[in-house]
């Protein structure tokens, strides 16, 4: 196969992660309104945790790192998701309980740069800032696949497993939970005055988004089969943040556009540019600017996104909530006046 | 000091001795009443007398510094205002809170206590039950909105509403979660006059349902016409209780706040 069809599934691959990584961002910031600036910390985790637990026991392998289970996919995955999600409900207790926004925004991010040294600098956890790498690659000793194939397989898996996170994600914004996150996006004194737990469902969106977070970072590791503190500088939160900020912020087609625009074409297909000669690296901080530049424009111009939130409006309003068989009964009782 | 009017007994609601300050501004200085259950209340005093504020605290939306309240028999001192909300108490706010990024009648679906389409596992696991439910508030949402006139408004996004409206759409948001207490800030302020009698009758027909009604109010029309009991507050104290024809002979309560108001000929 042509280099350039195995760039081409590697931005297939990274479309997809991203929209995942999107959706988690979307139900915590778009749909609850919590600021996790923290958010790229709960992808690290499950890339960490998927890598770590699919390695073999780490004597003789030259790295060093806990765990060590031989886990096979997609067992491995699902634990990077599910300890993503553990941390989280850690991440909320701390942070989420009584604080203001801005202020869960400043602790958030704190708590991430604190996570990021402990992961650069503690060489027992995942091997320091060296990282995991030789991580064993998922199915392809099971499908024979060469390092090639395993790209156009994996990326093609990812895009899989997105549409069925997506299924789930909808399934979750269209119910009444989706709709009592909203509420108290738009406002958490009148969700409380409501009778609405507002600490217990910001923790339910916390784990729900943490978990694709986790979901998303395991993906990583398994595509490179390397993840080390370089692949997710506290700063590439904001590229997610821009993703459903480009996209349309509570609007999964939406994220899926922000994530073509912006991390496929901003983040991923530049790096693939030959480097202007002379000036090594130019190219990668030249899509850095224009991400921030993008992000400027669309808050100055079009805040809601390129794919706006659509109102939920009633009929679909109630399908929504269910999604489920006896939807037609539903419309009959809502449609008479 | 305390409420001599109304017993215990007879009180949905109610406080003694209630103290709030902002940074030394003494918002609430000992307020002390009863709410008579299944009645309506009218709360007045003058600007920044602490009704809102009191209101606030009533809610659980904020904590006294001093003093305590109790919703029917339970002690409800210092809980969070969704424990309140949960034993049945709901207010509306001055300024109108509508979840603005909500169209009218996803604000009233909000509005219902443990939804089973509120929990995960049943999203998934029980759809039959969370669709049922559904139905069942749906219909119950769009007659509420029917009886208060915001039927045909149901899917405009509730921060387009009108100020009228959106007085509306809190009232009927409130009334969805089907209150045994509800505290009305100002519900007719900045209402035009045929909306303020519609508003007066609705509020009547919650006291026929058995709701009991606190409401803060400036205009003592309205508060003549469909208030049983009044209370009123002045710098954060009760300065007097009982019915609004009693007040009028109060001095002290004339000289406070009724008497500019007389003066004016605001009462017919
Ligand atoms: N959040 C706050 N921070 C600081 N001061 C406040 C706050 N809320 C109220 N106050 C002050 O407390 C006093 C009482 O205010 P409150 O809103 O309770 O009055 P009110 O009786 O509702 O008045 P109005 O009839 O104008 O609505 C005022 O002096 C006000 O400035
Ligand atoms: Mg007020």
């Amino acid at each position: 196969m042509s280099a350039f069809w195995l760039y081409v599934f590697t931005l297939i691959f990274f479309l997809f992660d991203y929209f995942i990584l999107a959706m988690g961002l979307n139900i915590q910031y778009g749909e609850t309104g919590i600021l996790n600036f923290a958010y790229i910390g709960f992808v690290a985790i499950g890339a960490y945790m998927t890598g770590a637990v699919s390695m073999p026991n780490s004597v003789g392998t030259g790295q060093h790192y806990i765990l060590g289970l031989n886990m096979p996919f997609p067992f491995n995955l699902l634990v990077g998701g599910l300890s993503a999600m553990v941390v989280s409900v850690l991440v909320a207790f701390i942070a989420l309980r009584r604080l203001r926004t801005d202020y869960l925004a400043m602790v958030l991010i704190s708590l991430s740069l604190v996570f990021y040294d402990i992961c650069n600098n503690y060489v027992p956890l995942f091997n320091g800032a060296d990282g995991l790498y030789n991580v064993p690659s998922p199915l392809a000793g099971v499908l024979h696949l060469t390092t090639n194939s395993f790209t156009v397989v994996f990326a093609l898996l990812t895009g899989v497993i997105s549409l069925i996170m997506w299924w789930i994600m909808s399934r979750i914004t269209r119910s009444p939970l989706g709709r009592t996150l909203r509420a108290i996006r738009d406002d958490d004194g009148v969700a409380a005055a409501l009778g609405k737990s507002v600490f217990r469902y910001k923790l339910t969106s916390m784990m729900i988004g943490s978990f694709f977070a986790g979901i998303g970072g395991g993906l990583i590791i398994q595509f490179n089969t390397s993840f080390n503190p370089s692949a997710w500088l506290p700063g590439e939160t904001f590229v997610v943040f821009a993703v459903i900020i480009v996209g349309g912020v509570s609007n999964n087609i939406g994220l899926l556009v922000g994530s073509l625009l912006v991390e496929t074409m901003l983040v991923h297909l530049v790096a693939f540019l030959p480097a202007i000669p002379g000036h090594p690296g130019l190219i990668l901080n030249i899509a850095a600017m224009m991400i921030g530049a993008l992000l400027m424009v669309m808050l100055w111009f079009r805040p809601q996104g390129i794919v706006p939130e659509k109102l939920r409006r009633s009929p679909a309003a109630v399908a929504a909530a269910t999604t489920s068989t006896d939807y037609a009964g539903i419309d009959e009782g809502v449609s008479h006046e | 000091m305390s409420d001599q009017s109304v017993s215990r007994a007879d009180s949905a609601l109610g406080c003694q001795d209630l103290t709030k300050s902002f940074l030394g501004v003494r918002a609430v200085n000992g307020a002390t009443f009863e709410v008579p259950r299944g009645q309506i209340t009218a709360l007045i005093g003058p600007n920044g007398a602490g009704k809102t504020t009191v209101v606030n605290i009533l809610s659980g939306l904020m904590k006294s510094d001093g003093g305590t309240m109790h919703l029917e028999s339970t002690e409800t001192t210092n809980w969070e205002s969704e424990k309140i909300a949960r034993l049945g108490l709901m207010r509306t706010f001055q300024l109108s809170r509508e979840l603005g990024g909500l169209t009218v009648l996803e604000n009233l679906l909000v509005a219902p206590h443990d939804q089973p389409g509120e929990k995960l596992f049943n999203i998934f696991f029980r759809p039959g039950r969370v669709t049922k439910a559904e139905k069942a508030h749906v219909e119950r949402a769009l007659e509420v909105l029917r009886t208060y006139g915001l039927y045909e408004l149901r899917d405009s996004r509730a921060s387009d509403l009108s100020g009228g409206q959106k007085k509306l759409l809190e009232i009927s948001r409130a009334v969805m979660a089907g209150p045994k207490v509800l505290l009305l800030d100002e519900p007719m302020a900045g209402v035009n006059p045929a909306l303020i009698e519609r508003i007066g009758g609705y509020i009547l027909d919650l006291k026929a349902q058995g709701v009991t009604v606190l409401m803060v109010e400036h205009n003592l029309n309205v508060v003549e016409k469909i208030c049983d009991h009044v209370i009123v507050l002045a710098e954060g104290r009760t300065l007097a209780t009982g019915r609004l024809s009693d007040l009028r002979e109060n001095k002290e309560v004339v000289s406070a706040y009724l008497g500019e108001v007389i003066d004016a000929g605001a009462i017919s």
